[in-house]
């Protein structure tokens, strides 16, 4: 049987890089935009303890990365939940950023693909 | 192939409803600087000028999850214990508010203690546990492990509810155990520190050689139950039994675990033996309750065999009497908040001195973040010493309480003038099934369990699920706290309950494999955690005083048994399942090959 693959155009990748614990907030607030999967994983933030002298104990040196693509035009809409979902406008509890991406390509079932491709 | 869907502008301002404004991250970056000769500077780290409501945001989750982790443990507990008093006993809950202070302090203590732990405990752990086995020659790593074990026992916050539970015990009707828990106190817990101390030995040398834990296992619980039979028919010694074996359960807490552990895997891992095993964590926490066992007993025949009965009660009667005299004019550390930070202090600063001095002078090595740990240390100091203050106001005077008035259910006590509240039969049963539920629910609620779940899940790929493991575990500790408290009810001996108990434990290792072996044995200790456990020793000690019965302990020994055989045959269970399994495919392969 001959393979095929479809590569996914006008991607988007939102990075969110936030306290520990936070990540599954996150998830959790891309699952109800519609989001179909992100994927989490740990890491050690180096500075923002330095930087908050004392206070920096409040804030968890490891943090949750999350990674989710989405189609760019919803970047605004998605990034903007994640945002605030995330409490990203509190000192020391992370960042995010979005990055176009060339090009991506997963499973997608046939009943989808046909609409799109002229068999 | 491109497809555009098309909104509507005013629901795309409705959905963008936050003010955004966009700036250049070349505003944010500052100027490099440069010297005369034109090469960089390192730039100074600036701190960060934070305004009230920012701080307040920072410290808010911050503390919040936190309190939130304890208040969960303690809160159900105290509610169900209340309801039940209030509700089926008929009475209300006495001195409420100083209980529910107390209780306000475990939760404070706990969740200081906690995070000290983390933040300022851990770290050396793991620089030790990292760094020792490169500088030091094997010998010097476990004689260091064995200090450690010492030392992390004093530091544990159950310990302190030994010394609380033992000012309820009657010199009288039970000397030695008296003697042990107040004036040798020191004594009692430094022999279960020897026994930790010698368990991290041992377990440390397990993980280097890949010894099996079976026998062990059999190695160390034979012969402690060898020295309990030999305890029980003395008509003296018998009532230290239910201590000593309850002792076992008391060390295997959030300080010991972790730092033991820590120091053991840096070991393993410095040999180059730490990956290959994900089971490399387990098996300490086992000796670690067992060895404290023998030490306690091994103390006690000492002390049978140096001191009569009769001078033990005479010198209870003058501690009574001197303190009787003394009482117009304590001293101010015999004063209640101060006792209880003397306690804390003695309990924690002895460990971080021993820290200190394995880092500073036999590893030459520096803390990083050094006011963290600072910080860690003073939180945890502080947080043991509110935590000792809510153990006696809270825990253990709830604990006793209940365990004084349940015994109304089906007998006469003062407390409750229209006791016995129900018949014989009933208010067994009704006692009987508080207890099971109490030790459910105080299980379940413990979160070291649900880290142990997902290992073991982790471990058996699946096979044996998280859930099912709570449950095994939660199971089997509640029906041993059921058995523990029938035992007072009845007032047959402890070791009615173990011989059998473990019996059937050893059989089950013997048929297990070395991966349930490991889980089983480590489930039971790793999930007494520091409020279950005084909350029962103390239920235990007030029902049986009001029933009259000497030996209060023996509950915390009861619920150590029965997970540990319900974990095993469980795993029994599961072994089979997937040998079935694996007998059906191969039959149906064997069958497809047939027909082809």
């Amino acid at each position: 049987m001959k393979r095929s693959f479809t590569t996914l155009t006008e991607a988007t990748l939102i990075t969110a890089v936030v306290q520990q614990g936070y990540g599954e907030i996150i998830t959790d607030a891309l699952l109800e935009v519609g989001i179909q999967g992100s994927t989490v994983h740990g890491a050690m933030g180096v500075g923002i303890r330095e930087r908050l002298g004392a206070l920096g104990v409040a804030v968890d040196a490891e943090r949750d990365v999350v990674n989710v693509m989405v189609s760019s035009d919803e970047v605004d809409r998605v990034f903007e939940r994640m945002f605030l979902a995330g409490k990203l406008d509190t000192p020391g509890m992370g960042f995010m950023y979005a990055t176009p991406l060339m090009q991506a390509a997963t499973y997608v079932p046939p009943s989808i693909l046909s609409k799109y491709v002229g068999s | 192939m491109s497809r555009r869907k098309t909104i509507r502008f005013g629901d795309y301002i409705q959905a963008m409803s936050i003010d955004s404004q966009k700036i250049p991250y070349q505003e944010l970056m500052p100027e490099p600087l440069f010297d005369r000769h034109g090469n960089e500077h390192p730039q100074p780290v600036p701190k960060m000028k934070l305004g009230g409501g920012d701080i307040l945001k920072i410290l808010q989750p911050y503390l919040s999850t936190r309190f939130i982790d304890q208040a969960r443990a303690v809160v159900p507990l105290a509610i169900y214990l209340a309801l039940f008093q209030y509700l089926v006993l008929q009475t209300p809950v006495m001195d409420a508010s100083i209980i529910a202070g107390g209780l306000f302090a475990v939760m404070i203590g706990l969740m200081m203690f906690m995070e000290g732990l983390k933040l300022g405990l851990m770290p050396f752990g793991e620089i030790i546990g990292n760094t020792l086995p490169r500088k030091l020659p094997l010998a010097g790593v476990l004689f260091i492990a064995f200090l450690l074990g010492i030392g992390v026992t004093f530091a544990e916050p159950a310990i302190g509810a030994l010394q609380v539970a033992g000012s309820i015990v009657d010199p009288k009707q039970a000397p030695y155990l008296f003697t042990l828990l107040n004036d040798r106190s020191g004594a009692t817990v430094l022999l279960v520190g020897l026994g930790v101390g010698l368990a991290a030995v041992l377990g440390t040398v397990r993980f280097l050689r890949g010894w099996s834990l079976k026998p062990m296992i059999f190695l160390s619980v034979v012969p402690t139950l060898i020295l309990s039979v030999i305890a029980f028919m003395d008509p003296e010694l018998t009532k230290i039994v239910g201590l000593a074996w309850d002792c076992g359960a008391v060390t295997t807490g959030p300080v010991t675990v972790p730092l033991v552990l820590a120091l053991g895997i840096g070991v393993a891992a410095a040999a180059g033996k730490g990956a290959d095993s994900s089971l490399s964590g387990f098996g300490i926490v086992t000796l670690a309750s067992v060895f404290p066992i023998l030490g306690v007993l091994i103390l006690s025949f000492y002390t049978a065999y140096t001191v009569p009965p009769e001078l033990i009660i005479e010198k209870a009667a003058e501690i009574k009497l001197a303190a009787q005299t003394a009482t117009t004019q304590p001293q101010w550390y015999e004063v209640t908040p101060w006792t209880e930070v003397i306690l804390g202090v003695r309990a924690i600063v002895p460990l971080v001195i021993f820290l200190a001095v394995v880092l500073l002078v036999i590893l030459r090595e520096k803390l990083k973040n050094a006011f963290i740990t600072y910080y860690g240390i003073i939180l945890a100091v502080v947080g043991m010493c509110i935590f000792n203050v809510g153990l006696t106001y809270g825990l253990a005077k709830l604990g006793d309480q209940s365990g004084g008035l349940i015994a109304g259910a089906f007998t006469s006590i003062d407390a409750i003038t229209a006791s016995p509240l129900y018949s014989m039969a009933v208010g067994v049963g009704i006692a009987a099934l508080f207890a099971w539920v109490l030790g459910l629910s105080a299980t379940l609620a413990e979160p070291a369990l649900n880290a142990l779940g997902m290992t073991v899940q982790n471990l058996t790929n699946g096979a044996f699920k998280k859930s099912m493991l709570m449950i095994a575990v939660a199971f089997g500790v509640a029906t041993g706290i059921m058995l523990g408290v029938l035992k007072l009810i009845y007032g047959f001996h402890i070791m009615y309950i173990l011989i059998p108990g473990y019996t059937l434990g050893l059989i089950l290792t013997f048929l297990s494999t070395e991966e349930f072996v490991n889980v089983g044995w480590d489930s039971a200790g790793v999930t007494t955690g520091p409020v279950t456990v005084p909350l029962v020793l103390a239920m235990g000690l007030g029902f049986g005083n009001a029933l009259g019965s000497t030996d209060g302990f023996g509950i915390l020994a009861a619920a150590s048994i029965c997970p540990i055989v319900a974990v095993l045959t469980l795993g029994i269970y599961v072994q089979f399942k997937i040998k079935r399994e694996e007998r059906r495919v191969a039959r149906e392969l064997a069958l497809e090959g047939e027909t082809k």
